[in-house]
């Protein structure tokens, strides 16, 4: 065996990363840390939503009424004629008018 | 419910809210959606309602993660029974935010629109429509002219027609019930800003057993059985307050049939989830029905009424009918995107010719929803008589009754556990 045989000499292995290659990894690990953070983002985004679609749902069937106007509905106009009178008028007041209580007595 | 309350009168129902101790991890996720810090318990113990305080709004319900709050009062037998009875009138009271949302425990995209299919899935169920856009429209017709009675009253002095007294302003909407038991358990110094309008859930009954049943329905009103049907937990504490036996006082005046029992405006409020519930169990699949007309006088209802379940709608749905009526002209755009949106409080200015006193008059107003986090600045400036506001809507839930407490429970929301759940191989 000679001094210089290869088998036993020791060496280090050739690990070596290019600039670009530093970078790339360093961005896939960067981008895989970020992805709770970017779900819980979506998740808080969409927490609203169902109130968002809720309320356009609303709007579309105002936007989408023949009537708009309150004081068109010829139903409510018909139950005045017939039957209150008008708003404020004695049958109105004690039918679809009402008092309130002070609850903070009993609390006291 | 055994414990003592001390802020319901008798026949009142306390505490439509409970938590189930058995479900409730302590997570304190509720408290961050309590208007009223109702809800007792440290962080990690079961959590408790305290009665006295909950206004009965069903925040904690829907947002709770772990579905531990329910309701104590389900009235969905009950009214499945009095269906099934064909001597009584059962008339289907239907709020305007139930309109974009019954679809969803149906398998329908959230936020549909499907007041047509309603309709359908009702009557055959049972139910004779009562739209509560309907309603909704007579209130802004009350509560506009109440509006404008105190406007003029504040400003140029003018007396009530009948001698009455006139409130002060700002005037405050009454609509939402949580809020007006908010009003009376916190700040009942304001009861007189409060407007005296029903809701229209008790307009809505105490018509339907007066003018109603004796012009539309053909029935006697001890036969008319009215189901709110709201999106609205707090409604069915309204409807049981002692005051709203309206209509059975006034017929006993009248002297028709006035030997009957007392009979309440409201007989039973079903949430949009219980009607889910009760179609299920008639085995009635709303979403496959097709397109139907309401079919009843009251049944007619206009787009002003409809945006009742938005915040800000009751106050647009007002402001045009008030300008009409104070200018005598119509008006140009009907759209008042200042009071649309989800701001926690959005103002407006409205410059008009009041043409009985031919000035100009500027109304201020301001919407409120989400009480929890938005109304101490407002009622605080009330209370101290520096608020620049004239009429002032209230809503407790965040964007107003389409979020309501008794709607079905989104998993968009905070009550995302139960879906989650399954996909672990423990539970």
């Amino acid at each position: 065996m000679s001094k210089n045989d290869p088998s036993h000499e020791f060496m280090e292995s050739p690990f070596s990363l290019s600039r670009r290659e530093f970078i790339a990894i360093g961005g896939v690990i960067i981008a895989l840390l970020a992805l709770p953070a970017v779900w819980v983002r979506s998740a808080l985004i969409n927490r609203n939503h169902h109130i968002q679609a809720r309320t356009k749902g609303l709007y579309r069937d105002d936007a989408t009424a023949k009537i708009r106007l309150s004081h068109e509905n010829q139903a409510v106009m018909r139950l005045y004629r017939d039957f209150a009178g008008k708003p404020l008028s004695p049958v109105s007041e004690e039918l679809l008018h009402t008092k309130y209580i002070n609850r903070m007595k009993a609390l006291s | 419910m055994n414990k003592e309350t001390k802020t319901y009168r008798k026949g009142e129902i306390p505490g439509i809210i409970a938590i189930n101790t058995r479900e409730c991890k302590g997570c304190d996720a509720c408290k961050r959606f309590c208007p009223t810090g109702a809800i007792t318990g440290m962080f990690g113990a079961t959590h408790r309602v305290d009665a006295d305080l909950c206004i009965s709004c069903g925040q904690c319900l829907v947002n709770c993660p772990f579905g531990a709050p329910y309701e104590t009062v389900d009235p969905v037998e009950q009214v499945a029974a009095k269906l099934a009875d064909k001597r009584t009138t059962v008339v289907g009271i239907i709020a305007p935010a139930v309109r974009v949302a019954i679809g969803e425990p149906f398998g329908m995209p959230v936020g549909s629109l499907v007041t047509g299919k309603m309709y359908s899935a009702m009557k055959k169920a049972g139910f004779v429509i009562l739209d509560n856009n309907f309603a909704a429209d007579l209130t802004i017709m009350e509560e506009g002219t109440e509006f404008i009675q105190r406007a003029r009253h504040a400003l140029f002095g003018e007396k009530a027609e009948h001698g009455g007294e006139i409130g002060p302003l700002p005037q405050f909407t009454s609509c939402c019930p949580a809020w007006v038991r908010f009003v009376e358990t916190n700040y009942p110094a304001l009861i007189p800003n409060l407007s005296s309008a029903k809701s229209p859930q008790q307009m809505a009954g105490a018509v339907a057993k007066t003018y109603g049943a004796a012009q539309v329905f053909k029935a006697a009103p001890e036969s008319v059985y009215t189901v709110g049907i709201m999106p609205c937990t707090a409604k069915k504490f309204e409807a049981s307050r002692p005051e709203f036996q309206s209509a059975w006082h006034f017929m006993k005046e009248k002297g028709g049939a006035a030997s009957s029992a007392p009979y309440p405006d409201i007989d039973a409020v079903l949430t949009t989830r219980d009607l889910a519930r009760l179609l299920k169990k008639m085995k009635i699949n709303l979403a496959a029905e097709n397109d139907a007309e309401g079919g009843t006088l009251f049944a007619e209802y206009t787009g002003a009424g409809t945006i009742f379940g938005n915040t800000g709608g009751v106050m647009e749905a007002a402001l045009r009918t008030a300008y009409v009526v104070l200018t005598g002209t119509p008006l140009a755009r009907l759209e008042f995107e200042a009071v649309r949106g989800l701001k926690g409080v959005k103002s407006a200015d409205v410059t008009l010719r009041d043409q009985k006193y031919g000035k100009d008059v500027t109304v201020k107003v301001a919407v409120v929803h989400d009480i929890r986090a938005n109304i101490r600045p407002i009622v605080e400036e009330v209370m101290a008589g520096r608020s620049p506001y004239h009429f002032i809507e209230v809503m407790n839930c965040p964007g107003g009754c389409i979020n309501g407490g008794g709607q079905p429970i989104c998993d968009t929301g905070s009550s995302w556990i139960g879906r989650v759940l399954p996909s672990f191989a423990w539970s």
